[in-house]
């Protein structure tokens, strides 16, 4: 993948781009508005991570001025302030998706991942599987090694949200926004509490387990 | 409608032109019944003098045979209900083309018959003694009378239609004028509640009293949305310039926890670096946020929220961590129509799970939490009652306070700031915040305006 990181402070710039490097994605860096609309035009990138506080161009206008060309790359903004208003500006502006500092570099990888695989249309599957999970999703039934699994309503999304970006981490705000349509942080472990309540039934019973935590960033279930 | 013709009745344009119209009927009723009075007196007169000068006529007659002659050949041409003559001669024999009949009353009753028919009428009547006679005429008043029903016309038709029109004006003076204070007082209402975009812009053709009051109030709005703009610029710069530091700390604590040479006890440190940083972020978001809103965060980001499916959702999200230490997270069902309300509703979810952990965190393992939603006297009101120690009454106010902690909650997580974000977010809804007793345990009620309710509307659905 591709990406451009459009990031006037030093430290958290080169932060996150030794971080995607590391991920095995190829970086380009620049620290003001002006140089990233350069870069963005001339560049083809899969996803850019845009701070909305930029020297030069600030990062609204940056991604203003790039829709309006017709540019539809996905733009991660990343944000001091994180209100609703904020939030709303962004999106309108012509933002993918939103993360307010200071994030956990893992948040910001799987959300720039998910962004990545956006326009992906929506599988028309009717049956999702994962080793020897089989979700059925007309029939809404979960077996596990020809077990059927009781589930409840919310805790079917969570796995279906989770088997649908196989081999992708999910973070916990992903799955807040996801799954409750919530958008802050409740600042608690509620999302823990419902992921654990679903390993009890989906995972406990077998040998292997099948939703994994990844430490510091969210929840994945291997491809 | 009803409310509108009310405040139409009750506005000073209409009431000015009501008491003006009123004013100039009454000059005009009285100088319309002063001339009628002066042109019926002086019709009067004349007829008087007439009569005066119709007696002298005979009196000049120099002989009863002559009087009763002349009144003979008189009354032959004369209509009796026009004018009476009749003469009684000193020899009792009667002339005239009618007889008057005297009672004690004097004059005011003239009964005439002639060929044995009565005519009936009002007669001014004047009578002498002539030549041992009696000579009495009598003139007809249906002039005079004929003259009120002039007057009475004459009003109908110039006065009425003055009228009308005036009232018509009046009324389409005030319902214009009623339009522009409406204009005023929304605007005012939008200003209030946040939006601080409103403005009046007083056209041309508004009352010069009125234009002179919006603009004023446009003036005051223009300033008003400049210190909360500005406002909102230190905000964000100070989020700006604070957030930079700390997202440098957040890297270099995640990058020194990356260092494979850290021992334990260094890796332990910086957890505890890390843990205390991510609590320096959520006091410092809670306090931007509840800034934020106190600023006045648009209220054009409203839309219908459908209470009820809120409930569940908060309840659905928290049910298992109340599960974890033992607590119970019930919504308690509800009877009658839906409730929507106009808000914001990531703000009020926001505002409800703070009020669940708020439970949660304060009240002993085993404690019940309900959410009840109910109507109060046309309100809609959100209570969350648990049967923990409940807050006692003194402190009850100072809990919404910004940073105020029990001082038995000093132990516990949190930053002080969860109930003053619920009032302060129950203040942009225009809710009321009652610290109530559950009786035992602690309700916290919600009342939204009256005016908040809505329908629900068919095919809202909150759940996924």
């Amino acid at each position: 993948m591709k990406l451009l990181v459009v990031e006037d402070d030093e430290t958290t710039g080169n932060y996150i781009a030794r971080g995607l490097r590391e991920e095995g994605q190829s970086v380009d860096l620049v620290a003001d508005g002006r140089e990233g609309l350069i870069q963005a035009t001339t560049g083809n990138y899969d996803v850019m991570i845009v701070d909305r506080m930029l020297p030069e161009i600030d990062g609204m206008t940056l991604v203003k001025t790039l829709r309006g060309a017709g540019n539809r790359t996905p733009v991660l903004f990343l944000t001091s302030l994180g209100s609703v208003d904020d939030r709303i500006d962004g999106l309108n502006a012509g933002g993918d998706d939103y993360l307010v500092k200071p994030f956990a570099f893992g948040e910001l990888s799987a959300r720039v991942a998910a962004l990545s695989r956006r326009p992906q249309a929506m599988e028309r599957e009717s049956v999702l599987r994962a080793g020897d999970l089989e979700m059925d999703l007309i029939a809404r039934r979960v077996t596990r090694a020809g077990q059927t699994l009781d589930l409840l309503p919310r805790e079917f999304s969570i796995l279906e949200h989770l088997l649908r970006r196989k081999g992708r981490v999910q973070t916990r705000t992903m799955l807040l926004e996801a799954i409750w349509d919530i958008s802050f942080d409740p600042g608690t472990n509620v999302v823990e509490t419902h992921i654990s309540r679903l390993r009890a039934k989906v995972d406990r019973p077998f040998d292997t387990e099948l939703i994994k935590t990844v430490r510091g960033a969210g929840y994945r279930i291997d491809a | 409608m009803r409310s509108r013709l009310r405040s139409l009745i009750r506005s000073m344009p209409l009431r000015l032109a009501l008491g003006l119209v009123a004013v100039f009927a009454m000059v005009s009723l009285l100088s319309f019944g002063a001339s009628y009075v002066v042109t019926q007196r002086s019709m009067e007169q004349q007829m008087r003098e007439d009569l005066v000068q119709d007696i002298a006529g005979f009196r000049a007659a120099p002989s009863a045979a002559a009087v009763a002659t002349l009144v003979r050949a008189e009354a032959e041409s004369t209509d009796p209900e026009r004018m009476v003559l009749s003469y009684f001669a000193p020899n009792g024999r009667h002339f005239g083309n009618a007889a008057i009949a005297r009672d004690n009353e004097g004059y005011h009753v003239v009964s005439v018959a002639q060929n044995g028919k009565t005519v009936e009428g009002r007669y001014l009547a004047l009578t002498t003694g002539l030549y041992g006679g009696q000579l009495t005429i009598a003139r007809s008043r249906s002039e005079i009378e004929a003259l009120r029903r002039v007057f009475l016309n004459i009003l109908v038709i110039s006065l009425v239609p003055t009228f009308l029109i005036a009232l018509s004006g009046a009324v389409y003076i005030a319902s214009r004028s009623a339009g522009h204070v409406d204009r005023v007082g929304r605007t005012l209402d939008r200003l209030t509640t946040g939006n601080l975009g409103a403005r009046v812009q007083p056209e041309r053709g508004w009352s010069d009293d009125l234009a002179q009051i919006g603009a004023k109030i446009d003036q005051m709005a223009e300033a008003q949305e400049a210190s909360v703009a500005s406002l909102r610029q230190v905000s964000s710069d100070i989020a700006h310039d604070l957030k930079t530091p700390i997202q440098r700390v957040a890297v270099h604590l995640d990058e020194l926890s990356r260092n494979p040479s850290l021992d334990g006890e260094a890796r332990d440190l910086v957890d505890r670096a890390t843990d205390e940083l991510d609590r320096i972020v959520a006091v410092f978001h809670a306090l931007l946020q509840i800034a934020q809103i106190e600023a006045g965060t648009p209220r054009s980001q409203f839309a219908p929220v459908d209470l009820a499916a809120l409930i569940e959702t908060c309840v659905e999200l928290y049910e298992p961590m109340a599960g974890e230490t033992g607590h119970q997270l019930v919504a308690v069902p509800r009877e009658g129509p839906v409730a929507m309300v106009e808000g914001e509703r990531n703000l009020l979810l926001q505002l409800l799970a703070n009020l669940v952990e708020n439970a949660l965190r304060h009240t002993p393992d085993g404690t019940r939490i309900a959410i009840a939603l109910r109507q109060e006297g046309g309100r809609v009101v959100l209570d969350v009652a648990d049967d923990g120690p409940g807050i006692p009454e003194e402190e009850r106010d100072k809990v919404l306070r910004r940073l105020y902690r029990l001082d038995r909650s000093r132990g516990t997580p949190g930053s002080g700031l969860g109930l003053n974000f619920v009032s302060v977010v129950a203040r942009l809804h225009e809710a009321r915040l009652v610290l109530g007793d559950a009786a035992p345990g602690l309700r916290v009620s919600l009342v939204f305006p009256a005016g908040a309710t809505r329908d629900k509307p068919a095919e809202t659905a909150e759940a996924r």
